[in-house]
């Protein structure tokens, strides 16, 4: 076990180096010139020159690249261009608030997708299982954007239970936190349930049709202890996979749902660098959210460890 | 030990059913339709997609307007028939581009194994390890966005999911005796490969392809909706989605159609592609 | 005494898809309490499905009628849940596979105490206790230690143990064994029976016990039930069954097992035409009647009923009293051809293959024991094939037997180049072959070819036999394409298919004719030489017979020289010229069939050989035979010595730990790797029940 997290790890620091890298890369080795493209419809000669100038661009990519990446190390993210201010508060509480819902979300997600998964499977073809199915359908099929409006027509303007959009702090009322994060929370798990209630239905499936539920079956063991201890233990092992797997779909999830909600965190922050040709910024939120995502992957493949036993105990007894 | 049949309990296999699952049939045909209706749509619209009626603006769903129109008073229907081009094209160009990269990727990496499939799997790796629609993002924010462009990129993104599940199936087609058989007889790897072990793997890849085009169009949908994808007037339902988040309360037509639309296709994609594997995985899997 | 299990008129019938299957038919048989009764028959027969109605464990869609009385109650009055609640408490299971049985996620402790604690009420702890108690019963060494592994972690024999105490936990009057020993070792398989016989003897358990294996059965149970497509075709006591059967069926049966007997390469196994009637459309009179060579017009309208000929023994068959033996098939004795060793064929020298288990990241062990972490990188290996000469001369066949793991499939693919071999040298007509480019070796690729044991995987699902018989046909070039279609159809009748065949598909043929597809295909290149790598193993018996008989002919008409590679001792006798037996990757002992089954030189031999259940000798004790300690899998890797020093019974001393012993010839053609002279001929040879050491 200690190899195998220490395999992984060393997986995740080579990871980052080489996604700095390609962040870098992507933003300054461009075809089109990169003070071209920060100055947009402002491009001429003068401007150009004098931006490159300034930031330093007409330097050596390596140079440049040592440059922002020792910055990194440091936690200095650099100058956000269109703001004028240091990125690393901006970025951090930005992370900090896509982080609630982000956690919220998997959370939901878990025991919501989980919980119809095995329903679905102990009823299979049955109503349940059909109702389910439809349901995962919807889910899958349907973009986060869209249910996220749907919401917003239904809860936010027709019934005017939930604030469609921005963001309230703890510290001013529970309450009313709580409500701004209700909606994006809801939009985000109808769409990432349905991958961990489907994976789970056919690892279930898979579970309640083995051989080791035929012997304890026959050894007398009640359905609910053989559904739960003996086929869902075995089931969330391909769970645990694809909850790994739906982070990169929450990722892109939270930058869509974020818009729609104007909900301020580092999605938003993303597509608004994006949108303005903010490069410093632009760079750094890519990285951080990248860098989330992998250390999201490290943290299933070491949770996929300690629940897999021919991971945890490699070797032969007798 | 010998095929499976009331010896494990489970109930005989009788005569094989030939008959396609439903959900093929429902999925398929509703694809189908889709895609007509993308091609023909210069006469089934009945307006065109930029043809403004401004004194109608903001009308809900009548007779002259099956779907209400837009705050240009533009006809909801004919712009959400027009945008089906755009996601049909994106999401099957997108599937091709992946399905061209990266099934020889999996083949060559499940057959030959060794150094060449270690290589290839971390390079995927790498690749895999950017969370998708950042990578797509940062492509198109730095580079003018055009259709073709965004297909390509996301084609590029997506061949390494259909390179791993080419190289899964791969490998499992190679633990199979009648790939050693091959090799005794002294095979080439060319005719083992394309033989041997595609017609036993191609049904796997258009599963997966056919998730693939499901993705790819919901992709391009959540680009187009943050302002990466092709720009106004051009009829695109995730430009649609997006300029109509303000007004929904007033005008919730501009946003279901296309949203409708979007939603029915996808699901349409994966009926096919669910039915699909229901309906090709068995005869594989002939003796389980 | 009132019996333990009464079955009355099972029917068990399947309605999927519209046709309606009947799986089991109208049986009927009693289980007094203490005694052991057998269900055997070959796949298809019912045999687990009768299992599958008492337990309740068939699929949703079956229907079931008649009465099973257990402890006079008919379960099938039951529901799910009060027949649960009998379950585990009442009636013991222990199912085929010990791979797949155990949950991988729970520990075997775990699994013995869950009934434990739900049935009895016990506190975890004492369950454990009791658990520890249970694994020691089953004679598992280091019970602390097993208790706390996870099944990855064990071996088979130990798995299987470890189910029978689960099943045994509650002290359930009745168990029921599912072909427990099927994916089993023969070494092990003989210690998990003598285990059986044990609880027996100290338990007050009655078995009700499954199997196809007909000498197991007759080491096991006292009455015996014979299952032929759904039906029960004859009943009586095991012994008398066994050894005077009066159904055609059973004699089929028993004629068609290979035995551990010098035969000669003319002989050829008796078996039973045809193939076992299809239950979903049974034929009108005797389901046996299209394969019994007793069948008169008769047979062919009536349905047969069970009578009662003797007190206890019932036959479905009205001529039963009046029919003889099955026929032997007798050939003309050929004479024994000579084989030299000096123009062989085949010559392996020295070969080796080595496979490395960790190496790269996985090799690097971290210590923390010491003052900070310690790195170490212990890459480790396998010697899969250690070191192996032997030769085959054309038109011999050399049987190559070893348990599973023993490095045999790996030797005939090394031999075959299929693996690449890590030193050695393989000469096939004279030629080096390990180390030619690729393109040098159509001549060979031609001439060695080489027939799995999974059927089912060795056709591409994707090819009709058609196609896939001529293939090789296309490929070398060797009739110009006009004929191809003439030829494969030759081939066809040459394994004994009918050439409306060549348009099937994989799926729709029975396990013998894929595998006689496949021994076609092998013949389309005309090869000299093949390797048939346990190529009746997954077979029924009745075709395993056929399948042998079908080789042996073919070799004899082609001059084809074999490398039989099985498991089964029984049936490489059948089919050899000579014998090798080998262990962890080393040859124990080589030589003429005849000599090494009389007269065997290496421990490892002898042990196999006693290890065998036979069916129909009048004695059915085993007290004389010898058994094994462990199994292969279950050792550490060894430096040094010989390979089998931790299981031999004649272990010497120290030489046996530090030398590791060459081949020796003991006489012309018969060599043994041992540092004994010999075998001790009436050795002291310890019984299972006192080891010699712990």
């Amino acid at each position: 076990m200690t190899v195998y997290v220490l395999q992984r790890l060393a997986y995740v620091v080579a990871i980052m180096a080489i996604m700095s890298g390609l962040v870098f890369l992507s933003t300054h080795a461009l075809p089109e010139n990169t003070a071209q493209v920060i100055l947009g419809d402002y491009a001429t000669p003068e401007t150009q020159a004098a931006l490159e100038e300034k930031l330093g661009l007409n330097r050596p990519l390596r140079v440049q690249y040592g440059e922002w990446a020792g910055g990194l190390l440091h936690g200095d993210f650099g100058r956000s261009l269109i703001l004028d201010q240091p990125i690393a508060p901006i970025l951090w509480a930005a992370l900090a608030k896509s982080a609630i819902i982000a956690v919220a979300a998997m959370i939901t997600v878990s025991i919501v997708g989980i919980a119809l998964g095995v329903a679905a499977a102990v009823n299979y073809k049955r109503p349940f299982d059909y109702i389910a199915s439809a349901l995962t359908y919807l889910g899958l099929s349907v973009p986060e954007f869209f249910w996220g409006l749907i919401l917003i027509l239904v809860f936010g303007s027709y019934f005017q239970w939930f604030p469609t959009s921005g963001y309230s702090a703890p510290a001013d009322g529970i309450g009313v936190f709580l409500a701004h994060l209700a909606l994006p929370v809801v939009t985000l798990t109808i769409g990432l349930q349905a991958h961990v209630s489907r994976l789970t239905r056919s690892s279930m499936l898979e579970a309640l049709d083995s051989n080791y539920v035929r012997a304890a079956r026959a050894r007398g063991m009640p359905e609910r202890i053989v559904i739960l201890r003996h086929a869902l233990r075995n089931a969330m092992l391909p769970t645990i996979t694809v909850l790994a797997q739906d982070f990169g779909f929450l990722i892109g999830g939270i930058v869509a749902v974020e818009t729609i909600f104007a909900y301020p965190g580092v999605g938003r922050l993303l597509v608004y660098s994006m949108s303005r040709h903010d490069l410093p910024l632009m760079q750094a939120a890519v990285l951080v959210i990248t860098a989330v995502y992998c250390l999201a992957n490290l943290a299933a493949d070491l949770l996929y460890g300690v629940f897999n036993p021919r991971i945890r105990y490699g070797r032969a007894v007798d | 030990m010998a095929a499976p049949s009331i010896e494990n309990g489970a109930a005989p296999s009788v005569a094989r059913r030939r008959r396609l699952p439903a959900a093929v049939i429902l999925g398929g045909t509703i694809l189908i339709v889709m895609i007509l209706a993308a091609v023909m749509a210069n006469w089934l619209a009945p307006y065109p997609f930029d043809q403004l009626h401004v004194r109608d603006r903001l009308t809900g769903p009548s007779l002259a307007y099956w779907a209400g129109t837009d705050e240009y008073g533009r006809d909801v229907l004919s712009r959400t028939l027009f945008g089906s081009r755009l996601s049909l094209f994106l999401g099957f160009a997108a599937t091709s581009i992946a399905l061209v990269l990266g099934v020889p990727i999996g083949l060559v990496a499940g057959y030959y194994r060794g150094l060449v499939d270690e290589l290839l799997m971390r390079a995927l790796d790498v690749v895999m390890s950017f969370p998708s629609l950042l990578f797509v993002m940062l492509i198109l924010a730095i580079t003018p966005p055009g259709l073709v462009k965004t297909a390509l990129v996301i084609g590029i993104l997506f061949a390494p999911p259909v390179a791993r599940v080419t190289r899964s199936v791969t490998l499992d087609v190679m633990t199979e005796e009648f790939i050693v058989a091959a090799r005794a007889r002294g095979e080439r790897a060319a005719y083992i490969l394309l033989r041997e072990i595609l017609p036993n793997v191609w049904p796997a890849i258009v599963v997966e392809g056919s998730l693939r085009v499901a993705f790819a169009i919901l992709l391009g949908a959540v680009l187009s909706f943050l302002g990466f994808g092709v720009q106004p007037p051009a009829a695109d339902w995730g430009l649609m989605i997006s300029t109509s988040r303000d007004f929904v309360d007033v005008a919730p037509w501009m946003a279901i159609t296309p949203g409708l639309a979007m939603s029915l296709t996808v699901i349409a994609v994966s009926l096919l592609g669910d039915g699909l594997r229901e309906h090709l995985d068995p005869k594989f899997h002939s003796t389980r | 005494m009132k019996p333990l299990l009464e079955v009355r008129n099972l029917t068990v019938r399947y309605a999927t898809n519209g046709a309606a299957v009947t799986a089991v038919r109208d049986v009927s048989f009693e289980l007094a309490p203490g005694r052991a009764i057998g269900l055997v028959g070959e796949s298809g027969s019912g045999k687990s499905t009768i299992a599958g109605a008492i337990l309740d464990l068939l699929h949703g869609d079956a229907a079931i009628s008649g009465e099973i009385l257990f402890e006079g109650v008919d379960l099938c009055r039951l529901n799910s849940k009060q027949r649960r609640k009998l379950l585990g408490r009442r009636i013991g299971t222990v199912f085929q596979d010990p791979f797949t049985a155990l949950n991988p996620a729970m520990t075997i402790g775990r699994h013995i105490a869950e009934p434990l604690i739900h049935h009895l009420g016990l506190s975890p702890k004492a369950a454990l206790d009791r658990a520890c108690h249970l694994l020691a019963d089953m004679s598992v060494p280091r019970v602390r230690d097993v208790a706390a592994a996870y099944p990855h972690q064990l071996s088979g024999g130990m798995r299987q143990r470890s189910l029978l105490a689960a099943a045994l936990a509650c002290e359930p009057p009745l168990l029921i064994l599912d072909e427990p020993t099927t994916a089993l070792d023969v070494t092990v398989e003989a210690q998990i029976l003598a285990l059986l016989a044990d609880l027996r003897r100290h338990k007050d358990v009655s078995l009700l016990f499954i199997s196809h294996s007909l000498g197991v059965v007759r080491e096991v149970c006292d009455d015996l039930v014979v299952l032929y497509a759904s039906q029960a075709v004859e009943q009586g006591l095991a012994g008398e069954v066994l050894v005077r059967p009066k159904h055609p069926y059973t004699k089929g049966l028993l004629a068609s097992l290979p035995r551990v007997v010098v035969s000669g390469r003319a002989s050829r196994l008796p078996s039973i035409p045809g193939q076992m009637a299809n239950v979903a459309q049974p034929p009108q009179g005797c389901f046996f009647e299209s394969r019994c060579p007793y069948a008169e017009a008769r047979c062919k309208t009536e349905g047969q009923a069970l009578l009662d000929i003797a007190s206890q023994r019932r036959v479905r068959c009205w001529k039963a009293a009046g029919v003889g033996d099955w026929p032997v098939v007798a050939k003309a004795a050929a004479a024994a051809p000579r084989f030299s060793r000096s123009d062989a064929l085949v010559n392996v020298v020295d070969l080796r293959k080595t496979y490395r288990t960790s190496h790269g990241l996985d090799a690097i062990r971290v210590d923390f024991s010491g003052q900070g972490p310690a790195l170490s990188y212990r890459p480790k290996s396998v010697n899969a094939v250690d070191g192996i000469s032997l030769s085959i001369s054309s038109g011999e066949v050399l049987g190559l037997v070893g348990e599973s793991g023993c490095g045999k499939s790996t030797l005939g693919r090394v031999v075959l180049r299929l693996l690449r071999a890590s030193a050695g040298s393989v000469e096939f007509d004279g030629v080096p072959i390990l180390h030619q480019p690729e393109k040098a070796l159509r001549h060979f690729r031609r001439s060695a070819q080489i027939v799995f044991q999974n059927a089912d995987s060795s056709l591409n699902p994707r090819l009709s036999v058609g196609e896939a018989i001529e293939r090789p046909l296309a490929l070398f070039n060797l009739v110009p394409t006009a004929d191809r279609r003439r030829r494969m159809e030759a081939l066809l009748d040459m394994v004994r298919l009918p050439r409306s065949y060549q348009t099937r598909y994989p799926h729709q043929l029975s396990g013998g004719e894929k595998q006689r597809v496949a021994i076609a295909r092998a013949l389309a290149t005309e090869p000299k030489f093949i390797v048939c790598d346990e190529p009746v193993s997954a077979l029924d018996v009745s075709v395993q017979a056929v399948i042998v008989n079908l080789m042996a002919d073919l070799r004899d008409e082609f001059n084809l020289a074999y490398l039989f590679i099985s498991h089964d001792l029984a049936v490489v006798a059948q089919i050899s010229d000579r014998i090798a037996v080998m262990y962890k990757g080393g040859l124990c002992e080589i030589g003429v069939t005849a000599e090494i089954l009389r007269r065997p030189r290496h421990p490892y031999t002898e042990a196999l050989l006693s290890s065998l259940s036979v069916v129909d000798s009048e004695n059915e004790s085993r007290s004389g035979r010898l058994r094994l300690f462990g199994s292969i899998e279950a050792e550490d890797e060894q430096i040094s010595g010989c390979r089998y020093q931790a299981r031999c019974p004649y272990k010497v001393g120290a030489i046996c730990e530090t030398v590791t012993p060459p081949l020796r010839q003991i006489s012309q053609g018969h060599s043994a790797a041992c540092h004994l002279e010999s075998v001790p001929a009436n050795g002291v040879a310890p019984s299972y029940a006192n080891p010699p050491r712990s």
